[in-house]
C-alpha cells in the first residue's frame, strides 16, 4: 500500500469517526463544511480548470437550497420518497438554471463572463426577493428540517458525506477525463484548442452545467442543515465566497478548494463567536491573500515541501498561465 | 380586463406624477451616473472592476455628514461638505491605489476582484467604527428647500440643483478627457496602457490620478445624495449594484455610456416602481440581462 493510499484511508476513517468526538453545534458545522467544499470545488472545475471565472455561482447554490426548501415543505410527500428525490431534484432544476444562464454567459471570456453571470444571478436574487407565494420573499423559507431520521445531527451529517464524497468523486473523474483536459486547455490558450476543431462554447457551457448542478446539491445539503434559505443566498455577496474558499485553498489542485472552504466556515464561527467586525476580519485576510499568498494553502504546503526537500524556495510553483 | 389595465396605468394621465417620476428619475440618475462614471473610468484605464466603489460613495456621504456639521452656517457647512468630501476621497483613493491595487495589476481578474472585495469589508467596517451603526442626515441649505413652480407644477429644487450638478460635473468630465493634456492620457491608456507608456507617459502616476478621480467623484456623489437618502451602514450594497448595472449597461469603460445607462435605469426606477410596484428590482435586473443578451459589450461598449 502506497503512503498516497494510506493517507487516503486515515481521512476516510477520520471523516467516518468526526461525528462522534464532536458536540451537536459542530456536527452543524462539519456538515456547513461538507456542502461548502462541494460548493467551492464545482466552481474551481470553473475558475480552476476552466479559467472561467464566475461571478454567479451563488445563484445555484440559491436554487438547489430554494429546491431542497420547497421538496420537503410543499411537496407531501412520504420523508423517504424526500430524501430519495432531494439530490436529484436540486441537481436537475440549478444544472436547468445552469444551461439557461451558460447559454448567454459562455459567450464572453474574463471579467465580461463574470460581470453576465453576476446579472443573472441578480436577476434570481430579485425573483427570490419578490415572488413571495413560493420564495417567501424577504423572510424565505424557514424552519426546514430534514426528514423523517435524518433529523438526528449525525444521521444528517453521513447522508451529507455520502452525498458529498459521492459528488467529489465523480466531479474528479470529469478533471481527469479527456473533457477536464480540454477545459485545462481551454484555460491555457482557448484560441489554439479551437483551431484543434473543438466545440470551445460547448464544453464551456457543458463545464459550467456539471459546475451548476453540483453547487445545486451543495444548497441543498446546507438549506437543511442551516434550517432556513432567504434571498442573501443569492446576493453578490455569496457569489464572492467560493471564489475566497477556492484562492484560500489554492485554485491549482482538485482538492485544494476543499480545503479552502473548511478553513473559511471555521474561521467564520470562530471569529464571528469573539468580534462583531467578522466582516473586517475576512477583508484583511483577503487583502493578505491576494497580496503575499495567491497560491493558498495549498501552494504554500508545496512551497514548504519543496524547501524540506532542499529544493529552491520562490520558483513559481504555479503551472497556471495568466489571463 | 382593458379597464383594470387602464385602472392600473392611470398614473400615466397625471401630469403632476408624471413630473415628479420623471425628475426624480433623472435627479437619481445624476447621482448614479457621479458613481458610475468613475467605475467606468477606472475600469477603463485601470482595468480593474472596483468593488469598494459603493464603499467610496458611502465614506462620500459620511465624510459630508461630518464636515457639515463642523460649520455653524448651513449653507457654507454644505459647501464645505461637498469639497471635503471629494477631496477626502480622492486622498483615500489615491492611497489605495499605491498601497494595493498597484501590486495587483498583472494578476489573474479572480485575484483583483477579491482584493476590491476585500476592501468592501474593511472599509464597510471601519466606517461602523468611526461613525457608528446609526443612520445620520444632513439638512439641505435653505435656498435649495421648497420648489419651483411652472407650468402649473411643482418641482422641488433640491432635485433640479442635482441634475445641474450632475450635468456640471458630466460637461467638467468631457471637457476634461476631451480638451486637455490628461484627457487625452486617459484616452489613450484604454486604448492601449503599454503603447502609452512605451512612448515615455508616466502611466503609474496617470492610474493612481485616475483613481483618485473616480474616488472623489465618488465622494462628490455621495455627498450630493446625503441629504436625500439615509447615510448609514447599508448604504454602499445597494448603490455599487445599481452602479454596477449602469455601466454593464452602458458599457465598461465608456463615460458617455455611463451618462445614458445612468439616466435610464434613473427612470426605469422611478416608473417600474409605480408601473409593477411588486417588482420594480426585477425591472432593472432583467433590462440589464436584456442589453447584455441582445448586446453583451453594452450600448457603447467596445469589444475587448
Amino acid at each position: 500500500m502506497s503512503a498516497q493510499h494510506a493517507g487516503q484511508l486515515a481521512a476516510a476513517a477520520a471523516l467516518l469517526a468526526l461525528p462522534f468526538g464532536l458536540s451537536d453545534f459542530w456536527v452543524f458545522i462539519s456538515v456547513e463544511v461538507l456542502a461548502f467544499a462541494l460548493y467551492a470545488v464545482s466552481f474551481n472545475l470553473l475558475l480552476g480548470y476552466g479559467g472561467m471565472l464566475s461571478f454567479g455561482h451563488a445563484a445555484f447554490l440559491g436554487v438547489g437550497g430554494y429546491t431542497a426548501a420547497l421538496l420537503v415543505k410543499q411537496s407531501g410527500l412520504p420523508p423517504a420518497l424526500t430524501l430519495a428525490c432531494l439530490p436529484f431534484a436540486a441537481m436537475f432544476v440549478s444544472a436547468a438554471a445552469a444551461l439557461i444562464i451558460g447559454l448567454f454567459s459562455v459567450r464572453r471570456v474574463g471579467i465580461y463572463f463574470a460581470m453576465l453571470t453576476f446579472a443573472f444571478q441578480m436577476l434570481l436574487y430579485a425573483v427570490a426577493l419578490k415572488a413571495t407565494p413560493l420564495t417567501g420573499g424577504d423572510d424565505g423559507l424557514t424552519g426546514l428540517k430534514p426528514p423523517g431520521f435524518l433529523a438526528q445531527p449525525r444521521a444528517y451529517y453521513y447522508f451529507a458525506l455520502a452525498l458529498t464524497a459521492v459528488s467529489l468523486y465523480v466531479l474528479h473523474r470529469v478533471v481527469t477525463s479527456p473533457f477536464g483536459y480540454t477545459l485545462r486547455a481551454l484555460r491555457a490558450n482557448a484560441l489554439r484548442v479551437q483551431y484543434l476543431g473543438v466545440n470551445v462554447r460547448a464544453h464551456r457551457l457543458a463545464a459550467f452545467v456539471v459546475s451548476g448542478a453540483f453547487a445545486g446539491l451543495a444548497g441543498a445539503i446546507f438549506a437543511l442543515v442551516n434550517g432556513n434559505v432567504f434571498p442573501g443566498w443569492l446576493d453578490w455577496t455569496a457569489s464572492a465566497t467560493p471564489i475566497v474558499m477556492a484562492v484560500l485553498g489554492g485554485t491549482g489542485t482538485f482538492l485544494g478548494p476543499a480545503v479552502g472552504a473548511a478553513v473559511y466556515v471555521v474561521l467564520e464561527v470562530l471569529i464571528s463567536g469573539r468580534t462583531e467586525y467578522w466582516p473586517l476580519m475576512m477583508g484583511i485576510i483577503i487583502v493578505i491573500l491576494v497580496l503575499l499568498m495567491p497560491e493558498g494553502l495549498t501552494g504554500l504546503w508545496r512551497l514548504a515541501m519543496v524547501r524540506r526537500r532542499g529544493g529552491v524556495g520562490g520558483v513559481p510553483l504555479s503551472t497556471r498561465e495568466s489571463r | 380586463m382593458l379597464e383594470l389595465i387602464a385602472q392600473h396605468f392611470a398614473w400615466a394621465q397625471n401630469p403632476v406624477v408624471l413630473a415628479r417620476q420623471t425628475l426624480a428619475g433623472i435627479s437619481n440618475g445624476m447621482l448614479l451616473f457621479l458613481i458610475s462614471a468613475g467605475l467606468s473610468l477606472i475600469f477603463g484605464v485601470l482595468r480593474v472592476l472596483n468593488f469598494a466603489h459603493g464603499a467610496l460613495f458611502m465614506l462620500g456621504a459620511l465624510i459630508a455628514v461630518s464636515t457639515a456639521a463642523l460649520l455653524a452656517d448651513p449653507l457654507a457647512g454644505f459647501a464645505a461638505a461637498l469639497i471635503g468630501a471629494a477631496a477626502g476621497l480622492a486622498l483615500l483613493g489615491a492611497a489605495i491605489e499605491t498601497n494595493l491595487l498597484r501590486r495587483i495589476y498583472r494578476a489573474p481578474h479572480e485575484m483583483q476582484l477579491l482584493l476590491t472585495f476585500g476592501l468592501v469589508f474593511i472599509l464597510g467596517d471601519a466606517a461602523k467604527i468611526i461613525w457608528g451603526r446609526e443612520e445620520h442626515s444632513i439638512g439641505m441649505p435653505a435656498i435649495l428647500t421648497g420648489g419651483a413652480h411652472a407650468f402649473g407644477l411643482v418641482f422641488p429644487l433640491y432635485r433640479l440643483f442635482l441634475i445641474a450638478a450632475g450635468v456640471i460635473v458630466a460637461a467638467g468630465l468631457w471637457l476634461t478627457l476631451y480638451r486637455t493634456r490628461w484627457g487625452i492620457f486617459i484616452r489613450a491608456a484604454t486604448m492601449d496602457r503599454e503603447m502609452l507608456s512605451a512612448l515615455g507617459i508616466n502611466t503609474r502616476r496617470l492610474f493612481t490620478a485616475v483613481f483618485a478621480l473616480g474616488a472623489a467623484l465618488a465622494g462628490l456623489g455621495g455627498a450630493l445624495a446625503a441629504p436625500v437618502v439615509a447615510v448609514g451602514p447599508g448604504l454602499h450594497a445597494q448603490v455599487i449594484v445599481d452602479a454596477f448595472v449602469v455601466v454593464v449597461i452602458g458599457g465598461l469603460g465608456s463615460v458617455l455610456g455611463a451618462f445614458i445607462a445612468s439616466l435610464l435605469v434613473g427612470l426605469v426606477n422611478a416608473f417600474g416602481i409605480l408601473a409593477f410596484p411588486s417588482a420594480s428590482v426585477v425591472l432593472t435586473f432583467a433590462c440589464m440581462a436584456i442589453v447584455l443578451i441582445v448586446r453583451p459589450r453594452g450600448l457603447l461598449g467596445t469589444i475587448e
